[in-house]
């Protein structure tokens, strides 16, 4: 670390009491390195077992986590944003009640395949729709950023989405671990500036990374899906979508990406966010301390039941936590909207 | 009398019977194009057999496709099947294109050069959108990979070009399978 450095973080920590000493941007640098590595070598190497033993261990402790960082940044009172936050949170009930339902609906069978694709199509219209709404109210509170762009971005989105919805669908399957590293990078330059420009060099080894596993593994025989679990492994990395790609590639790819998604939910951002200590709606006078207990506590429940429902009967355990989990991927628009 | 009788019976039973419709034929089985997908064609001089190698992944396309399963098909082939589907991309990159012009062109912080280069590459997005989508952008046929295919056997070399896997009769076939080439006499 550079002296200039030091001297800004001794700054920084006599600014913010709750201020922890970060360590050296070279063991930064070098666990990120190591992580994206480790995590790749494993992804590429048993990927159905380790994405068994990995969704098992941490898909809902990082649910957890992602809730308590939330709580973290809601307001206490909303203020001028109340018309964002509300449409926030209705938009977050009706798209996860419409996506709950989608597997009732498939079932009624009152559908034809092109039917069925038009469904999925409209649910996924709906959610570019709010997100487009959102990042408008967004931008009405950011007088000098010009979004405008996004209109005409999220037009062609939703055209891409008609033409091919089960593409448009995987490709959110594929997406969104990666928004908890941009998660990380927006939590940094608040918190930890002066890493920033570290984690954004780590960040460079991804694609690189990326490239390197599909060469190894684009001409790889394709993984057993003989049993229940392997075959909704292999469907839900898109193997159905895309047959010509080795399901090995895909299997891959996608658990190399969530272990890097949960990695920054119960590893980065809770070490990062040692700075916030309390939740603050819980802190503030007018705030609601029995209600984010409650909140938190439930949630700690729902993570056993998780581990006790996967030790029952993983493949609906699976099944049914992939449906209910739409909440979280949708909740974190909002929150990296207003980190923006 | 009887005779006349006699005659009309005859008569009005040819008429009925030459009112009956033909027996069905069964119907003529035409070739079905069910993949297209690619091929190679190469030497090996310490081969005794011709061998017809299929990999798993075409192998179980082909079997998907046999068997009609949607959405196992090439990618795009997976894209607008719908016409209404078609109807509603198209109309949402209609005005995705419109309104991104209107605000290209609104924009002030643009120069003349910028605005033009910046509706010179949505227009080729959009029509390379438009042809990737309708595969009207084929390129050549595909007899020209194939063009050089006598030279190449001769040299040993492989040869690589799209094909067409079509289902016939029996009939037609003479029950064996038949690699057909685009080739011109030269």
């Amino acid at each position: 670390m550079s002296a200039v450095t030091v001297s800004q973080a001794a700054d920084y920590a006599e600014k913010n009491p709750d201020f922890i000493p970060c360590y050296p941007q070279r063991a930064f640098f070098s666990v990120g390195v190591v992580s994206i590595l480790a995590a790749a070598a494993f992804a590429s190497w048993l990927p159905l077992q380790v994405s068994i033993v990995t969704l098992f261990l941490f898909a809902g402790p990082h649910n957890w986590f992602e809730l308590r960082y939330f709580l973290m940044r809601l307001p206490v009172r909303f203020g001028r944003s109340r018309n964002f936050f509300v449409t926030a949170f209705a938009g977050l009930a009706l798209l996860t009640v419409a996506y709950v339902s989608l597997p009732f609906v498939y079932n009624a069978r009152l559908w034809s395949d092109d039917g069925w694709s038009t469904i999925i199509a409209g649910w996924n219209t709906a959610l570019l729709f709010w997100l487009g709404l959102l990042v408008w109210l967004r931008s009405k509170q950011k007088r000098k950023a010009n979004w405008t762009w996004t209109i005409p971005a999220g037009l062609v989105l939703a055209s891409l989405n008609w033409l091919g919805p089960d593409f448009f669908s995987l490709a959110l399957v594929y997406i969104h671990p990666l928004i908890a590293l941009w998660f990380l990078d927006r939590h940094l330059r608040r918190m930890r500036p002066e890493w920033l420009r570290t984690y954004r060099r780590c960040l460079c080894l991804l694609p690189l990374v990326l490239a390197v596993m599909i060469w190894q593994l684009s001409q790889t025989t394709a993984l057993p899906d003989s049993n229940g679990l392997f075959w909704r492994i292999t469907q839900h990395s898109g193997a159905e979508v895309l047959p010509q790609v080795s399901s090995h590639l895909l299997v891959s790819v996608h658990l190399f990406l969530e272990i890097l998604h949960y990695a920054v939910w119960i590893v980065a951002l809770p070490l990062i966010g040692g700075v916030i200590k309390t939740v603050p709606i819980a802190r503030h006078p007018r705030g609601f301390p029995r209600l984010v207990a409650g909140l938190l506590i439930a949630a700690l429940a729902g993570v056993v039941v998780l581990w006790f429902g996967f030790s029952m009967n993983y493949s609906t355990t699976r099944d049914v936590y992939f449906t209910v989990a739409i909440a979280h991927v949708l909740a974190e628009a909002p929150f990296l909207l207003r980190m923006l | 009398m009887k005779a006349l009788l006699f005659a009309c019976l005859i008569f009005s039973a040819s008429v009925a019977k030459a009112d009956l419709p033909k027996p069905q034929q069964p119907p003529q089985r035409a070739a079905r194009e069910v993949l297209h997908t690619s091929l190679e064609i190469s030497t090996d001089p310490k081969a005794y057999e011709a061998k017809l190698q299929i990999s798993e992944s075409s192998l179980k396309e082909l079997r998907a496709a046999l068997d009609g399963a949607p959405g196992n098909g090439s990618i795009v082939g997976g894209i607008s099947i719908s016409p209404t589907r078609t109807i509603v991309a198209g109309l949402l990159m209609f005005m995705a294109v419109s309104i991104a012009g209107i605000l290209l062109a609104r924009s002030t912080s643009f120069g003349r050069t910028q605005k033009t280069v910046g509706a010179l590459v949505l227009v080729a997005v959009l029509i390379g959108v438009a042809a990737i989508i309708t595969r009207g952008n084929a390129g050549p046929p595909g007899s020209y990979r194939w063009r050089n295919l006598p030279q190449a056997l001769a040299e040993g070399k492989p040869t690589f070009g799209g094909v067409d896997i079509e289902i016939v009769p029996d009939a037609d076939s003479g029950a064996h399978i038949r690699l057909v080439m685009p080739l011109k006499k030269q």
